[in-house]
């Protein structure tokens, strides 16, 4: 290969990176549209680091196959170009900051820094935002719960069992959400006698807060919710609160994915709210995200988005009467 | 006290001639100790990958039979199960970092190289170094044994988070563990041979730190010194400094698996119908014992390979390293930040999240030492006379891939990204991009570069460019696509990547990294014919083939003799004069460069 060959070779691997990344969202290799309030701030601060490094990308590879292309030696004992000789006509307004290493070395140094600073400090709020106000919204009285919907998720071996409230108990809680304080009781830090268990399905409805109370009984899991930008490990011996809460249908995006099958006697997901007919891109996986052992690759469960609190109601009925019938009656 | 008085007579002493098993296996020369690590980190390379290709193939093809196991896997109708997957990329992880890696840089090339490019006849600690390789072994053998114990070798990830890693059955129960098949005596063995490797890795850095602080030929100074012997340096202290850390670390989980302490694991724990009696322990204190090293070994595991790849650079482009200043402040300050980051490891882990913002801030500027590197290896061929040699080669792959992995860093250390693609296929893209396209490009330029000085062979030059130009191809192929299958939400760690909706989509990619991986699996053997090939047929190498500065370059064979140097060199200055002198372009640390000086005497 010819000397100036190898910056060809450097260029062309290079581009293909680049065009290779900048194609995957028309060729479907890109996040799945985010259904959370917490997916505007993360993908926006996504697209931003993106923009950021794309531009860093293309400049420092373009220089470097430059370079080479421009600097590629015979293999024999020739001068470089020394430190004071002029530079290219192009390079004319920077001529003063090349001739001086300490300067270009300050100038490489401060505007990254300030790049990066920017960076650390666009995304302190979203943070706060997800994860802060998760303990916030555990550890507060009842005014600020208020009328969230409340599940308990204990993670193990390989399944997300879920705890919801009893229907006696959830009529309660709709019933009080203008006097607050009424709703608020243990549910969610402590078992109680009448919740109703589910395995693998967690239900809520569009555009309501859901706090979910994180524990595992055995090993580390996560608890992954890739399209709604939730992710949490749960910690054995401890309590862990996550908040979200789905688009709003009435502005941003019907979230809702689920329906009553007549035939199958139960609530199927995966339902595109505008056709009514299944969609994979309606389906909203629940992968555990750490390794938890042999099955953890298919530790997966799904969320169910009702309509309103009245289906969700409806589906909570059938499956307390489901789980008594399982359970025996207390 | 004068450190080449006494040294002069170990030099006489050096010319008796020492039998086979003094000279070449309980050898105290730095030189064979080096080349010694050399060796089985290359024999460890060859078990980590085709560990990795192992995982490829299943990631691939899920619902195959895998090819030459699978008549031990009859009863899982020649598929290969879940947890030897996950013991798989457990082992590749394990063995590529801690018997890979560290070996190659540290090991291998800092025991090489520091002696001869301070200008010292060997080591402060010859016998302590001879330990360091051979407190190896038994971590060789128990590593190599947990693969054959019941339940088979560690599976818990090379993290090994507890409790999955750290539970263990009641008194009598036996050494199996109850969380996973992999976590029973494989666990015990793989905890048993890092604690080994540990002691080895402390021994040389203690003798690494002392031998560059005191040894020195007169007139190195410190900022004479090149920048491999700077990043060798400051990895040394980073080594002194976090290894206790794991260490203790490791005895704790040695400890909760085997007399059934529970530093690791908490109350009410349930596996099963069984419930451990004890508890009171806490897992996420495994997980900052175990970050506040791994995280420095991050560092560790890169920092030498700049350094060599900087004197490669410099040397090749006929240029003084740029900024060269700048270059060790900026390493000083990937060192000290590194200690202060591991949290970024943990930001779903549980902790306070507050906790999170202060390491992620940290992280963000961390990014910035790594970027003025770039930024001055760039300035180091710019305007240069640039000698595309494999090692220069090697050395320019790893500047433009590194910045890959530099920046796909800044999308895992913004926490609220993070939240999105922790543990996915994103993280394993970069920590490959760092890993495998910047330190083990590192290494492949430095044996290039070395191997003259250290046989008195030349590797042949073609071969290395086809072996180059396929790993650099191939190396894009399977590691580039983990970013979009990562994006895509592919989760790490699992063997049937069909399992899950979003996954699913990802299984084409997969196959087309898979293939890229088989290629560049093979593409290594290249590498290991030229190496073995040149070790005994290579052309006989001159002094100092690439008419580089540094002091290994001065001694008086090709490869020196136990002692290294005839007489003690002293040296002139720093260790990047090229292309400021008269008739030719480079000017050794042992020249008086003043522009005066006739051709140099090679």
């Amino acid at each position: 290969m010819s000397n100036k060959g190898w910056s060809v070779l450097f260029g062309v691997v290079m581009a293909a990176c680049f065009i290779g990344f900048g194609i995957s969202p028309w060729m479907g290799w890109w996040m799945p549209d985010g259904i959370s309030t917490h997916a505007a701030d993360v993908d926006f601060l996504f697209y931003v680091i993106l923009y950021i490094t794309a531009f860093f990308f293309v400049l420092t590879e373009a220089l470097i196959v430059l370079f080479m292309w421009n600097y590629a030696g015979t293999g024999e004992v020739k001068h470089p170009v020394s430190e004071t000789a002029e530079f290219p006509g192009y390079l004319k307004p920077l001529t003063g900051i090349l001739h001086d290493q300490h300067r270009i070395e300050m100038a490489w140094t401060f505007i990254p820094a300030v790049i990066l600073l920017y960076i650390a400090f666009a995304q302190v709020s979203a943070w706060a935002n997800i994860k802060y106000e998760s303990r916030k919204k555990a550890g507060q009285d009842a005014s600020q719960i208020g009328g969230s919907l409340q599940i308990g998720v204990s993670a193990r071996q390989f399944e997300w069992r879920m705890r919801y409230p009893s229907v006696e108990r959830f009529d309660k809680w709709i019933k009080n959400q203008s006097d607050p304080t009424a709703a608020f009781d243990s549910f969610g830090k402590m078992p109680q006698v009448d919740d109703v268990y589910v395995v693998n399905e967690l239900h809520i409805w569009q555009h309501h807060q859901v706090v979910v109370y994180l524990t595992t009984r055995d090993v580390l899991h996560s608890f992954n919710l890739p399209n709604f930008r939730v992710k949490q490990d749960a910690l054995p011996g401890k309590m862990i609160p996550v908040w979200f809460r789905t688009l709003d249908p009435a502005k941003q995006k019907k979230t809702k994915n689920t329906k009553w099958n007549e035939a199958k006697k139960r609530y199927i997901d995966g339902i595109n709210p505008e056709t009514g007919k299944e969609d994979p891109n309606y389906i909203y996986d629940i992968p555990c995200a750490e390794l938890c052992g042999w099955g953890h690759y298919r530790m997966i469960g799904r969320v169910y988005v009702h309509e309103n609190h009245a289906e969700f109601r409806d589906w909570l009925e059938k499956a307390q009467a489901n789980y008594l019938k399982r359970t025996g009656d207390r | 006290m004068d450190p080449h008085a006494s040294h002069g007579t170990e030099h006489a002493h050096a010319h008796h001639e020492l039998s086979f098993i003094r000279k070449y296996i309980f050898s105290e020369d730095h030189k064979i100790i080096g080349i010694q690590f050399l060796f089985t980190s290359i024999i460890f390379l060859g078990l980590g990958g085709i560990l990795a290709l192992l995982v490829r193939i299943q990631l691939a093809w899920p619902h195959a039979e895998i090819p030459f196991l699978s008549e031990q896997f009859r009863d899982n109708g020649g598929r290969m199960p879940e947890s030897f997957y996950n013991m798989l990329f457990t082992m590749h992880a394990s063995v590529m970092i801690f018997f890979v890696i560290i070996p190659f840089l540290t090991g291998a090339f800092g025991n090489f190289t520091i002696p001869l490019m301070i200008g010292a006849p060997d080591m402060a600690f010859p016998k302590l170094n001879m330990m360091s390789y051979w407190v190896l072994w038994p971590a060789f053998v128990l590593i190599s044994l947990s693969f054959f114990v019941d339940g088979g070798a560690a599976a818990s990830g090379w993290t090994a988070y507890p409790t999955l890693s750290a539970v263990a059955m009641p008194a009598g129960g036996g050494l199996n563990s109850p969380a996973a098949p992999g976590s029973g005596l494989g666990q015990i063995l793989w905890l048993s041979s890092l604690l080994c490797v540990g002691v080895g890795s402390m021994m040389g850095s203690v003798n690494y730190i002392t031998t560059i602080i005191n040894m020195r030929a007169p007139g190195m100074t410190l900022y004479r010194m090149p920048m491999t012997i700077w990043a060798m340096f400051i990895t040394a202290i980073l080594q002194a400094f976090a290894l206790p850390v794991l260490t203790v670390a490791l005895i704790l989980q040695l400890l909760d698996k085997t007399i059934g302490t529970t530093f690791f694991l908490p109350d009410g724990l349930a596996f099963g119908n069984w419930s451990p009696e004890v508890g009171g322990g806490q897992p996420l204190l495994w997980q900052h014992l175990f970050w506040f090293y791994s995280h420095p070994a991050v560092y560790i595991m890169i920092l030498p390979a700049m350094g060599m790849v900087s004197d490669i650079v410099s040397t090749f482009s006929r240029r003084p390293l740029f900024g060269y200043r700048a270059m060790i402040y900026s390493i000083a300050g990937i060192a000290g930040l590194g200690f202060i980051v591991w949290g970024h490891h943990m930001f779903q882990s549980g902790m306070d999240p507050r906790l999170g913002t202060g390491f992620m801030i940290a992280t963000m500027m961390i990014a910035l030492p790594s970027a003025v590197k770039v930024f001055n290896w760039m300035g180091t061929i710019f305007r240069g006379n640039l000698q595309f040699t494999t090692p220069m080669l090697f050395a320019l792959g790893f500047v433009s891939l590194f910045i890959i992995g530099g920046l796909s860093g800044i999308f895992m250390a913004a926490t609220p990204v993070d939240i999105y693609i922790h543990d996915t296929y994103f993280i394993v893209a970069h920590i490959h991009y760092v890993l495998f396209t910047s330190s083990l490009f590192g290494i492949f330029a430095a044996i290039y570069y070395w191997f003259p000085k250290m046989f008195g062979r030349m590797m042949n030059d073609n071969l290395g460019k086809v072996h180059f130009t396929l790993t650099f191809i191939f190396g894009n192929c399977t590691f580039f696509p983990m970013h979009m299958v990562g994006v895509m939400g592919l989760r790490r760690r699992i063997p049937d990547v069909t399992a899950g909706v979003l996954e699913n989509n990802t299984l084409a990619l997969n196959q087309f990294m898979s293939i890229s991986a088989l290629i560049l699996g093979t593409v290594q053997l290249i590498f290991l014919f030229n190496f073995l090939y040149s070790l005994f047929f290579g052309p006989k190498a001159t002094r100092n083939p690439w008419n580089a500065n540094t002091l290994e370059w001065t001694t008086g064979d090709p490869v020196p003799g136990h002692g290294n140097f005839d007489t003690v060199p002293i040296v002139h200055h720093g260790p990047y004069v090229y292309g400021e002198f008269g008739a030719k372009d480079s000017c050794l640390q042992t020249e008086k460069g003043d522009g005066t000086m006739a051709a140099p005497a090679h």
